[in-house]
């Protein structure tokens, strides 16, 4: 913490200094040749068998482990440029080298192994750039650091957790195993997704407070609210009204909450961790029908009464027709 | 033959101090410089075949920049760093600090300073990566308060490794400001860890895949083939490693860029000659930062060389900009 408010601290020396206008240099260039990353090792991490499962993914959930270069070419997106769909200057085929991104996601998941030891820092990166055979001055290539770092883990998690949910829905449709209830379904995935964490469990704090600083925000909302979405999905909300929303908010409370407890659970396997997630799904349930109840009861007791102003009218012979 | 002649032509010998009354008499505008470089292009142009380059406002055959740079630093070099303090109001060293933050350099990393001249960025990378590495002793330290004795064992075991020991090498093509830093290295105390060589930017006398990062403050604008300059910066540098330059560009705005003309030009040769006794060395240096191309051009040519991830980032509104690109 104390070193991000030194490097904010550095950042504003330097902006006093005039106008800092960092130009990132992610334009396209004009004349459309590209270049593959000249030390690249690995192949394009493209796995296809994500593609063939019979269930649809969720619309807006991007293929974070495959970019597609060929449709990203036409769409000049800032970020997305993929340079291996051209012809890059030596004349290489595209498939022998790989986009900065991939690189970029290559360091970061190797960087994570040194989380335990660094923390989510730069240094962790730099141990991770090493271990690919950069020099570890590459990990000032991450603007943001060690948000980074978190931003890329996060996205991980949440995209092994829709394979995860993906194949069980394979499976369902199969016939292979059981439909499990919504209750249930929700709990198993949200205890999935948490035990993820559990690797890192001794310097997630430090994970969270970077995912809270305002410039991370937006990011992390966002995926926040994918992996929402996602699990709803998967257990079957095809809702179009107010419930979309509800439904999420308190799922959103829920993961929220139980992410938590969970950081300062010191029980075996995290057991108190489950058992508040329990309870909390258990509340949401109650609390769904006790609305529908009251909405029945609500109905009802309209309907007592309307019975109640005909007999009046009645009795008082309004309702005669003269 | 047609060189010297050239030489002659295009710089008459007039004495110091009669160069000094007539434009303190305040007849010097860049347009009258360009002028006399006219004249000097006109003969430079029929007399070489040679190509011919930029010094300053001056046109030279290229085989001779090298000589005049040679020259005019090693003129300065002894008042070299007292007269960064007064051209620049001692802003020169928040810019450096600024690179050197902008780098980030972590323990054990090997820096080329090249034109490092009397050394000023690798004294910051030493103290740099010093304090960052005692930063991590003490947050360890902090954290470990009351160690096990499973963790004193550990420590025992690992004291032989030490510290990631940092390198710098300033690499220079001037023998007598590579002398002035060494002089600055002995004052400050600073013995280990520093290396300091002569070679020039265009041709390293290193072999390839050997620093981390490679620094170029104020000193490329001064190389005849700024390509080959680059060019052999990426083959120094490591897979991965950083490549930083700290140099004079363009300044954005019409108000600031009057300003900074006038001071340019009436003011910092004026104190060349009163602080160096060297008009023409201070003449030279802020004609060299106009003819050197703008950010956005240089960042095409660092990209030309094969660097990936190019950006800049200016500084006091852009009369200094830092380029940084990588070696993937």
């Amino acid at each position: 913490m104390a070193a991000l408010i030194r490097g904010l601290r550095a950042d504003r020396l330097v902006r006093a200094l005039g106008s800092v206008a960092i130009q990132m240099g992610r334009v396209p260039r004009g004349n459309g040749s590209s270049r593959g990353l000249h030390r690249a090792l690995v192949l394009r991490l493209a796995d296809d068998s994500h593609r063939d499962q019979t269930v649809p993914p969720p619309p807006h959930h991007t293929h974070f482990a495959e970019q597609s270069c060929a449709s990203d070419a036409s769409s000049q997106q800032e970020h997305g440029h993929c340079h291996a769909s051209h012809q890059d200057q030596s004349g290489e085929q595209e498939e022998g080298y790989e986009t900065e991104e991939q690189l970029e996601a290559r360091i970061l998941t190797a960087a994570l192994e040194f989380v335990p030891q660094h923390g989510w820092t730069v240094e962790a990166i730099a141990a991770g750039a090493e271990t690919l055979g950069l020099s570890a001055a590459s990990a000032e290539m991450f603007n943001n650091g060690a948000g980074e770092l978190v931003l890329h883990f996060v996205e991980e998690c949440n995209a092994q957790l829709a394979k995860i949910l993906a194949e069980q829905h394979n499976r369902v449709q199969l016939g292979q195993t059981e439909k499990k209830e919504t209750a249930e379904f929700l709990r198993d995935a949200i205890e999935t997704r948490l035990r993820m964490l559990i690797p890192y469990i001794d310097t997630w704090p430090q994970a969270m407070s970077l995912l809270l600083l305002p410039h991370n925000i937006p990011e992390s909302l966002k995926h926040l609210s994918t992996l929402v979405d996602d699990i709803w999905y998967y257990a079957g909300d095809r809702s179009t009204d107010m419930n979309w929303y509800t439904r999420r908010a308190a799922l959103t409370g829920i993961y929220n909450t139980t992410e938590l407890v969970m950081l300062q659970d010191s029980s075996p396997d995290f057991k108190d961790t489950w058992t508040f997630l329990d309870n909390r799904i258990q509340d949401i349930v109650n609390m769904a029908n006790t609305a529908k109840q009251m909405k029945s009861t609500g109905e009802a007791v309209v309907q007592g009464l309307m019975g109640v102003a005909v007999t009046m009218k009645n009795l008082t012979g309004l309702n005669q027709r003269r | 033959m047609a060189a010297p002649l050239c030489a002659l032509a295009s710089r008459t010998q007039r004495s110091a101090r009669a160069e000094l009354a007539q434009r303190l008499a305040g007849s010097l505008t860049p347009s009258l410089a360009r002028g006399q470089a006219g004249v000097g292009r006109r003969w430079c142009g029929d007399a070489a075949r040679q190509k011919s380059t930029h010094f300053g406002f001056q046109t030279v055959p290229e085989g001779e920049k090298a000589a005049r740079v040679y020259k005019v630093f090693e003129s300065v070099a002894g008042r070299y760093d007292l007269m960064n303090d007064a051209m620049s109001l001692g802003i020169h060293r928040l810019w450096k600090d600024a690179l050197l933050r902008v780098m980030n350099p972590q323990p054990g990393l090997r820096l080329l300073d090249a034109a490092g001249g009397t050394g000023d960025i690798s004294f910051r990378f030493m103290a740099y990566t010093r304090s960052v590495h005692e930063q991590k002793l003490r947050r360890r330290a902090r954290s470990n308060q009351t160690p096990s004795w499973q963790d004193i064992t550990a420590s025992y075991s690992s004291e032989g490794a030490g510290p990631p020991q940092s390198r710098a090498v300033v690499c220079d093509i001037n023998k007598e400001m590579l002398k002035v830093g060494k002089g600055r290295a002995e004052e400050a105390g600073i013995t280990t860890g520093v290396s300091w060589v002569v070679g020039d930017a265009e041709e390293l006398p290193f072999d390839e895949d050997q620093f981390d990062v490679y620094t170029i403050a104020f000193g490329i604008r001064n190389v005849t083939h700024v390509e080959q300059a680059l060019q052999e910066a990426f083959r120094v540098l490591k897979p991965g490693g950083r490549f930083l330059c700290l140099e004079f560009s363009q300044v954005s705005t019409p108000l600031l860029s009057k300003l900074y003309d006038a001071y340019s030009f009436q003011v910092i040769p004026v104190l060349g000659e009163v602080i160096a006794g060297d008009w023409k060395s201070y003449q030279y240096l802020v004609e060299s930062i106009r003819r050197f191309p703008n950010q956005e051009t240089f960042k095409g040519m660092i990209e030309e060389a094969g660097f990936a991830r190019v950006q800049y980032i200016n500084l006091t509104g852009g009369i200094c900009a830092i380029h940084s690109a990588f070696k993937l």
